[in-house]
């Protein structure tokens, strides 16, 4: 794919004789080189992991920041060009406040994923009158997470506008083996608490530093409850040294 | 030179009036129950002495289950439920559910908000049930402030009616511990608010509508007023 640069290659919205867009196939591969990312739903809730390169030990790592919060009940975990992911929270922030603004609800999960996947395929050449756009496809796959009226829920979407729901996914450069352990490990009647124990035993088996509490960034999104207690929550570090004693 | 007085008129500032407005008078009542919500309105529509029709229905069934009372100006009514169908449907395309009614109370107000400062001219109360099944009745100015309570009656016999809600149906100024009130019962007030309110009030009378929400669905009912 990379030998056979062609002119289809030239334009971004321009479509191949295979019938393939590949700039957009270029971005999703780019993916593939970001730093792992895992999510998993259970019952409870759902845990989002992923690694931090931390490439210097002159690097502060609590500066690398890869799950952000869109909303109370909503985070969301990225791989790949995580600088083109601020535009997309930004316009999934934007959209679950308006839904609060509006019909005073919280937004469900599957709605501000479409909302995010609205944008990924706004690229290429806008008309003089239109507001300017992205010029590229943007390189980044995002891990949506969020508890609503249907429960907790998990969704996948990358560069191609596509998302979908899954149990337990992982993304980024180790995600082929990610998955694959966490096609074996997980199961339904999962509790939170494991799925947190599980989030990092995969991530230690594919990042290629050694994990500690500082290489990895946990976060939960648990159902909200009267008092106000739950939502999304990045746990801390003394939190993530329990986890990691559990996974030896 | 009397003649020049009438060629050269006295120059002065052409005035325009801009009159878009007109209250087209009516009476709405809503009332929640334990499990139901009763909204009623009358049918007549006047302007000024004249009776435009004596059958155009205000209250209106919208599609998620809620019903919309409307008072004021006929016209903007109209226009205003037409937008709250079609944001229903863009709603239950976009999210995949029906707009539960509490959503639609919040929708209401920020549609009639953006139009701050060229309002419908319409006094709104919705009715319907809320997420625990309870009946529930919000009530809006035509800028959009809105409250949620048990009963409100507003139009023009609307300061009739609603003091005789406060007791019949809050059981205020009572001895009597307030109880739970049964649809035949709301029905039968409401009928009763109706009848005594045509007495007074010129703009109300013809028909009166009545919905009544529960959780099996609306039934319409429709009861003769005096027309005169």
């Amino acid at each position: 794919m990379f030998l056979t640069r062609s002119e289809y290659d030239r334009g971004v919205n321009t479509f191949s004789p295979e019938g393939r867009l590949f700039q957009v196939e270029y971005a999703i591969e780019a993916i593939k080189l970001g730093s792992t990312a895992v999510g998993i739903q259970t019952a409870e809730g759902v845990v989002l992991a992923v690694e931090k390169r931390v490439t210097s030990t002159l690097l502060e790592p609590s500066s690398i920041e890869k799950i952000m919060e869109i909303d109370q009940h909503l985070g969301c975990a990225m791989s790949g060009l995580t600088a083109d992911s601020r535009t997309m929270i930004d316009h999934a922030r934007v959209e679950a406040q308006n839904h609060w603004f509006t019909y005073n609800e919280r937004i469900k999960v599957e709605s501000v994923t479409q909302a995010v996947c609205d944008l990924a395929l706004r690229f290429g050449e806008s008309a003089a009158s239109e507001e300017a756009l992205m010029s590229r496809p943007f390189g980044v796959a995002l891990l949506i997470a969020g508890v609503d009226e249907k429960g907790p829920q998990l969704f996948h979407t990358d560069p191609s506008g596509t998302f979908m729901r899954y149990d337990a996914k992982a993304i980024g450069s180790g995600s082929e083996g990610a998955q694959g352990e966490l096609q074996e490990q997980y199961h339904k009647s999962m509790t939170l608490k494991e799925a947190e124990v599980l989030s990092l035993k995969v991530l230690k088996q594919v990042m290629e530093e050694k994990l500690s509490a500082t290489n990895v960034q946990v976060a939960v999104v648990t159902p909200i409850s009267a008092d106000g207690t739950g939502g999304y929550r990045i746990l801390l570090e003394e939190e993530l040294q329990e986890i990691i004693a559990q996974l030896a | 030179m009397l003649s020049h007085a009438t060629s050269c008129p006295v120059q002065a500032p052409v005035e325009h009036r801009f009159s878009p407005y007109t209250d087209n008078g009516g009476t709405t009542l809503a009332i929640a129950g334990d499990d139901f919500c009763v909204i009623a309105g009358d049918t007549r529509q006047s302007e000024g002495y004249n009776i435009n029709t004596r059958y155009a229905p205000k209250v209106f069934q919208l599609s998620n289950g809620a019903v919309l009372a409307t008072g004021g100006m006929y016209a903007d009514a109209v226009t205003l439920m037409k937008r709250l169908e079609q944001r229903l449907e863009w709603y239950r395309h976009q999210h995949e559910k029906e707009m539960s009614c509490g959503a639609l109370a919040q929708m209401l107000s920020t549609i009639l908000y953006h139009k701050r400062f060229f309002p419908y001219y319409v006094w709104n109360t919705l009715g319907g049930l809320d997420e625990e099944g309870h009946g529930a009745v919000y009530s809006y100015d035509p800028v959009g402030n809105y409250e949620k309570h048990k009963w409100n009656c507003s139009g023009s016999a609307g300061h009739l009616i609603q003091p005789f809600l406060d007791n019949q149906i809050g059981f205020k100024h009572q001895l009597a511990n307030a109880t739970s009130l049964t649809i035949p019962q709301v029905l039968k007030i409401t009928k009763d608010a109706f009848t005594s309110a045509t007495e007074r009030d010129i703009y109300t009378g013809d028909y009166l509508e009545l919905f009544v929400v529960t959780k099996e669905g609306i039934t319409k009912e429709k009861f003769e007023l005096k027309k005169d």
